[in-house]
């Protein structure tokens, strides 16, 4: 007796209760919340562009092969071998199997053919989100002279990459760096300009006198750098298409270096040594006019400009400490963002806006790191004996910096990694190297 | 006397049948860590137990110095099969170029004075072996660790379920599944900057080295401590292993027999069913981490761009053998960054309901009224920090 009250109680109750539990749960569609995701890179597939004419038989291969080269190297992104493909593409026009590729779990596809007419070199593309059974985006074409054939696949990699991230790629771009040969005590320095994979280089300057820190131009057609030519350090502005340089008049009777463009290449800021100090003055390109930024008794140096414009990162030890300052891009009052333990250098914005890449020297290490502008968020990317002066790709989301090894035998080199700290590898260079500027897209 | 009493009592299980739904409808969050642990417990709780005992290492390297020393000497085999999957990643190109960026560490003791002492080649070896301590990061991070394979193990071309990926594909897909292991993961990114995160105890290593020849000496040809090492991170893993999954099913057969007797209450007491579709009593809350589960281990986030800032809610159709009516995704609604990160949120979210569904989802058919309009959010809040 008693328990069937109980049990009728109960049954009651849960009757009674369930509109609410069943309003909550029934109430439209199931709803599901995902918030753990997976970190890896995205498989992805490149069957051999067709050739279309015996003659761009090797254009084909080399600009494929490249292509997906330069989509590996982001470290987003994983190649399916070609041995594991089962369709082959044998016409650019041909449909595609998406189950074919389903079945290799390749998540993207890129089909592409190319052509030689004995002048110039087509290269035509697709990519296709394979699961989805779509097309990402629509086909598009590249031409140019055959030895310009890298640069066309750099392009293809480029509209890949954006198709499948969102954002702008990097791989058509070039990098301006102090290229060293020699040891320690008896380097010589000369500026060198190559592609972003250190294929193509060129120097710009001969070893005869010392050169630093050279910066491009918004446009990638000048580059700043800092010259011990006259014995004392000097910036010059070399004009890479003539390879051509003059010396940027700064003061008189004073040593100037690390320059940097503003965004739109109309001024130059730098850093300019009277006496025993050093502050950061603005330069006007087309009149000339300098005008002092900073005004305090302490060194200030490597200012770097917010991509809007509007304001300049800088470093300076005027609390007793190297660390970073923001301040407005018409000098006035800063503000100090880094406040970890050790020194922080060689502030650069992004070109995103939202990170300052930076150097830190800590406990008797080099990293490099990035944080938020207003100092949050510090990441440190790497460690080393000595890693300096980052720079970031176009699209802000790699950064290059050299590295250079400890001893009388130690070399420097250039690296590159990812923001997230990922991916972090050489850059494959012919001698030593420091110093990098990345350039924008081309 | 007795009227009272039943009264007393059915008052009293009204209060505490009431306190018990209560909660459960409030308990929703705690789901994410409960399914979690089950998936664990379920297939990779034999390799956690083995090889986890790495990261173990680590945190007890402060303490007991000296005999870690010898068992790194004695485990450099288990390290030897991570370089095998890091190198996946870029492929086999020769991409390992970026591994030995890792050399400088060596040069780490840019404190030579340390080393010129007594023990000057000792300390070189430090740094080394405190470097292999650190885990080093894996290609992949997931929600999950995933021990590195053995190195007989051939690992999946990509993470073990998708080698059943489509009926067509069959044969392949056997031979891979049976032969594969899950590929290796880690829970956080690590950057070089954090891996000699005990790098500062360098120096304490360098001190070291002093004993260390002696034991090495005395511990290879025996090769004692690897045993003692073993054994000590093997329980303290497979104790937390086996604890946690215990507590979770209990509430998890507590919320779901709730959910369950909830809904045959009012299955008794008669639903709707004038459709043609069974709508059924609602998912419970194992059903619906199960989908959940199934679907985030096919998210792959971009911690780095700007999509990883979007949240995006994904709606869709689906079939009642459980697979996605791949034309009716579409994209209901987004939160953060611009309209292209927005879209390419969106692509990843579509990549991941499509790739895993593999023959369809494991939803219950008799519910199939419930589920027939899905509709998802991805935040990658949690993983953008990582």
């Amino acid at each position: 007796m008693t328990r069937r009250i109980l049990a009728s109680l109960l049954a009651a109750l849960s009757i009674a209760m369930f509109p609410v539990a069943a309003a909550a749960q029934d109430d439209g569609p199931l709803r599901i919340e995902i918030t753990e995701g997976v970190v890896e890179p995205l498989p992805f597939a490149v069957p051999e562009f067709v050739a279309e004419g015996a003659e761009a038989q090797q254009y084909a291969q080399q600009v494929s092969r490249l292509v997906a080269e330069d989509l590996t190297g982001t470290g987003l992104f994983r190649e399916i071998p070609r041995e594991a493909h089962i369709s082959n593409i044998t016409s650019f026009q041909s449909p595609v199997q998406f189950a074919d590729w389903k079945a290799i779990n390749a998540q993207a596809l890129i089909t592409g053919a190319v052509s030689y007419d004995g002048s110039r070199v087509v290269v035509k593309f697709r990519a296709w989100d394979v699961f989805a059974g779509t097309e990402l985006g629509q086909g598009m074409q590249f031409a140019a002279a055959p030895d310009g054939w890298r640069r066309l696949a750099h392009k293809v990699a480029d509209q890949v990459y954006s198709r499948l991230t969102g954002e702008s790629g990097y791989f058509d771009s070039r990098v301006v760096f102090v290229s060293e040969s020699g040891p320690k005590d008896e380097r010589r320095k000369r500026l060198a300009i190559m592609d972003y994979d250190g294929a193509n280089l060129q120097y710009l300057t001969d070893s005869s006198s010392i050169v630093l820190a050279p910066r491009f131009s918004p446009g990638g057609d000048r580059v700043l750098y800092t010259s011990y030519e006259t014995g004392r350090p000097q910036i010059h502005v070399l004009d890479v298409g003539a390879v051509q340089s003059r010396v940027m008049q700064a003061g008189q009777g004073s040593m100037s270096f690390s320059p940097r463009f503003s965004p739109d290449g109309s001024k130059v800021v730098y850093s300019l040594t009277q006496g025993s100090n050093t502050d950061i003055y603005e330069m006007d390109i087309a009149s000339g006019a300098t005008r002092q930024l900073t005004m305090a008794p302490s060194i200030e140096t490597a200012p770097s400009f917010s991509p809007d414009g509007s304001q300049i990162v800088f470093e300076s030890d005027r609390s007793g400490q190297q660390q970073l300052y923001i301040m407005p891009a018409s000098g006035g009052e800063a503000t100090r963002i880094s406040f970890g333990q050790g020194r922080y250098g060689t502030p650069v914005w992004s070109p995103r806006g939202d990170l300052i890449a930076f150097t830190k020297q800590n406990a008797g290490r080099f990293h490099i790191g990035v944080m938020r502008t207003d100092g949050s968020e510090e990441r440190l990317l790497t460690a080393s004996f000595l890693d300096e002066g980052p720079t970031w790709a176009p699209n802000g989301r790699v950064l290059m910096f050299a590295r250079e090894t400890q001893g009388a035998q130690g070399a420097s080199s250039l690296y590159s990694v990812d923001i997230s700290g990922r991916n972090l590898k050489r850059v494959r260079t012919p001698d030593g190297a420091s110093d990098p500027s990345w350039g924008p897209l081309q | 006397m007795r009227k009272s009493l039943y009264i007393s009592g059915g008052a009293h299980a009204l209060l505490i049948l009431w306190v018990m739904l209560g909660n459960v409808f409030r308990a929703s969050p705690p789901e994410v860590q409960m399914t979690e642990v089950s998936v664990i417990s379920e297939e990779e709780f034999a390799a956690l137990s083995s090889t986890e005992s790495a990261p173990e290492a680590e945190t007890e390297d402060p303490a007991p110095p000296a005999p870690e020393a010898t068992q790194e000497v004695a485990e450099p085999a288990p390290p030897e099969p991570e370089p095998d999957p890091a190198p996946e990643p870029p492929a086999p190109e020769p991409e390992p170029a970026p591994e030995p960026v890792s050399p400088p560490d060596p040069v780490e003791p840019e404190a030579p004075p340390v080393p010129e002492s007594p023990t000057d080649t000792p300390p070189v070896n430090a740094p080394d072996e405190t470097a292999r301590h650190v885990p080093r990061p894996a290609p992949r991070v997931a929600p999950e660790p995933v021990a590195p394979p053995e190195p007989d193990t051939t690992v999946a071309e990509e993470t073990q379920q998708a080698a059943t990926p489509e009926a067509e594909s069959s044969d392949v897909a056997e031979e891979e599944q049976e032969a594969t292991a899950p590929e290796e993961a880690a829970t956080e990114i690590v950057t070089e900057a954090e891996e000699p995160a005990s790098a500062p105890s360098a120096p304490s290593a360098s001190v070291r080295p002093r004993t260390r020849p002696q034991q090495l000496a005395s511990a290879e040809p025996e090769a004692e401590p690897a045993p003692e090492a073993e054994p000590a991170p093997a329980p303290e893993q497979s104790a937390p292993a086996e604890t946690a999954p215990q507590p979770e099913p209990q509430s998890d057969e507590s919320s779901d027999a709730v959910a369950d007797a909830i809904a045959e209450a009012l299955a008794g007491g008669g639903g709707s069913p004038d459709r043609d579709v069974p709508e059924g009593p609602p998912l419970t809350r194992g059903e619906r981490d199960g989908l959940r589960v199934a679907v985030q281990r096919c998210w792959v986030v971009d911690v780095g761009s700007q999509a990883a800032n979007v949240t995006v809610t994904v709606g869709m159709n689906m079939e009642a053998d459980g697979t996605v009516v791949s034309s009716s995704i579409e994209m209901l609604g987004s939160e953060g960054g611009n309209a292209s990160a927005a879209e390419t949120a969106f692509q990843a979210a579509r990549r991941a309901i499509l790739r895993c569904q593999e023959g369809g989802y494991d939803l219950p058919a008799d519910k199939y009224g419930q589920w027939q309009r899905i509709e998802m959010t991805f935040n990658p809040e949690e993983m953008r920090l990582r």
